[in-house]
């Protein structure tokens, strides 16, 4: 059969990284972690990695298993090896989380927590890195997109490398004095290589041909394309080698972050003409809702760098580092990630239930499968809880960032609720809802039939 | 082909690919100009060279697929072949006026 297969354990994937973004918004709105103790404090950390590992990367595996394979248009290098990177990975998580809850007293540590979430987690990633990476070499030559995605999964394996070497410092494996200065200072070599590089990079390959897909607009590799492209990387390789090398020689990498932090926002700056560009030259007129609720997302990612640009000037970003931070992960990233599952849960879901029928019948469209005016609210929702804890976290107000966390609680139900109709078929009009031959799709797993 | 093309089952063909829509986008194959080409002869052999809006996409088989079930239900139909091919790649503009006023569309717009 011609074309990319369907990936059976997406939905999986999915679906688990939901759970992490519930989980750690329902723990955020009962005051769990920073605001209420520090950034540094182990309750936070078991927040961040819920929303980081959890959710975001949880989320972006899932979605590179599917759609690295569309942007190179060759079939993924091993399907096999989806559901055991899955697992270990949830695994090394549990672990992880285990180790910062014993490291802050909650648990006893019955297990060499951060030993064993360091082995896991590393051996998940290394698979991930190893089935992408095969997928793209055996693709060569690359286009731009699946370019950012290379750079993407190299800052993968720098992130992780950062966090394998501080779980074992905090589980008392690893010592050394070069290797305990990482921990003092290499912490934000790990945000940045994991946010900016892995988290953001490949989020901007994936919309570059995903969102000139669906909202028609043309695809070309354009002067300003190649330059975000190359000043994003330089930006990464001042942080990750450039600071790392400051390091190891005895000095603090703050210059090393500076002048990455500058390259980046030309990078980001460069990204974001881009997609105005998508979005005035598409072709399709009326987009749908996850296309807008993409350029909010987008419009989070300019909130990101202004925020930057207005602390740095100030002096301030060390003391507000925290609510730059959220707004990455929650307006830009969850944001964008919301608004591609859901396009990309109705697709699938699509494909598994009415493809094989396609011709043999009448089949519904894929936009039959959501109900946009009753999602729109939700997304809405979401936003301004964002906006809502952004003020709060600036102006030192924890209560308020609990309320504003609920908000964003419900809001993720309600959307939540939405992907969960679209997989059972609940908003299809009957009519046309099982043409013969077609099969209700199961919640978690694709169930590909044999052709 | 080994018979004379056969105009009338050409148009029979073209009627049963409008019944194929492209999931996405939401109308059918023909009209979105996915199909580059019919040709159908008087022993029901029929031919059609078909593309989609973006190479690699997953919908690919279904729709290859489901262009040639959709020829198969023509009852004069003796054979049929689908082809995917990528050159010229598809373009917006390649849609009937029909499918354009769909996607809202305008002459003009995004020029």
């Amino acid at each position: 059969m011609a074309g990319v297969t369907l990936s059976r354990w997406t939905m999986a994937y999915f679906a688990m990284a939901l759970l992490a973004l519930l989980a750690a918004e329902v723990l955020m709105t009962a005051g769990y972690g920073y605001p209420q103790v520090p950034v540094g404090a182990p309750a936070t950390l078991v927040l961040v990695h819920l929303v980081v590992l959890g959710w975001l990367s949880l989320l972006l595996c899932g979605a590179m298993f599917q759609f690295v394979p569309v942007l190179v248009a060759k079939p993924l290098y091993s399907m096999w090896l989806c559901l055991p990177v899955l697992g270990l990975l949830v695994a090394g998580l549990i672990m992880l989380l285990s180790g910062f809850l014993s490291l802050g007293g909650v648990i006893e540590p019955v297990l060499p927590f951060f030993a064993l979430a360091s082995g896991l987690l590393v051996a998940g990633f290394v698979l991930v890195l190893w089935d992408i990476g095969l997928t793209l070499w055996n693709a060569r030559p690359l286009a731009l997109p699946a370019r950012f995605i290379v750079i993407g999964i190299a800052s993968l394996a720098a992130t992780v490398s950062f966090g394998a070497i501080f779980a074992l410092l905090l589980g008392g494996v690893a010592g050394g004095f070069t290797i305990s200065r990482l921990l003092v200072y290499g912490l934000p070599l790990h945000v940045i290589a994991g946010l900016a590089g892995w988290l953001t990079l490949t989020a901007m390959g994936v919309s570059y041909r995903l969102l000139a897909m669906f909202m028609l607009a043309p695809e070309q590799e354009r002067v300003s394309s190649r330059a975000a492209f190359w000043l994003g990387t330089a930006a990464l390789a001042v942080v990750v080698f450039g600071g790392s090398a400051a390091i190891v020689m005895n000095r603090a990498p703050w210059w090393m972050l500076l002048v990455g932090a500058l390259l980046g926002l030309a990078a980001v700056a460069l990204y974001v003409h881009d997609m105005m560009h998508l979005y005035h030259a598409r072709k399709r007129r009326k987009i749908e809702l996850n296309s807008t609720m993409a350029m909010v997302a987008l419009a989070f990612l300019v909130a990101v760098a202004l925020l930057i640009v207005v602390l740095l000037g100030m002096g301030q970003l060390t003391h507000h580092i925290a609510a730059v931070v959220f707004l990455g992960a929650f307006g830009w990233l969850s944001g964008l990630g919301l608004a591609m599952l859901y396009k990309i849960v109705p697709f699938l879901t699509w494909l598994e239930c009415y493809g094989p029928v396609l011709g043999k019948g009448v089949t519904p469209r894929v936009q039959d499968l959501v109900e946009e005016r009753r999602a729109r609210k939700w997304f809405v929702l979401y936003f301004l809880g964002i906006l809502g804890a952004l003020a709060t976290l600036l102006l030192g107000a924890s209560i308020g960032f609990r309320i504003a966390a609920a908000l964003m609680l419900v809001a993720t139900v309600g959307i939540i609720v939405q992907l969960v109709r679209a997989r059972r078929l609940d908003d299809v009009p009957s009519s046309v809802r099982f043409p013969a031959g077609s099969h209700r799709p199961r919640l978690l797993m694709a169930l590909i039939q044999p052709r | 082909m080994n018979g004379q093309l056969d105009q009338s089952l050409i148009e029979q063909v073209k009627q049963a690919l409008r019944t194929v829509v492209d999931p996405e986008l939401g109308f059918n194959i023909f009209d979105l100009g996915l199909i580059y080409e019919v040709t159908a002869d008087t022993t029901g052999t029929v031919h059609v060279q078909m593309t989609t809006t973006t190479r690699g996409c997953p919908a690919t088989g279904y729709l290859q697929e489901g262009a040639c079930n959709a020829v198969k239900q023509i009852s004069q139909v003796v054979a049929v072949e689908v082809d995917l091919v990528y050159d010229p790649p598809w373009t917006p503009e390649k849609m009937s006026p029909a499918a354009k006023l769909h996607l809202g569309m305008d002459e003009g717009w995004g020029q």
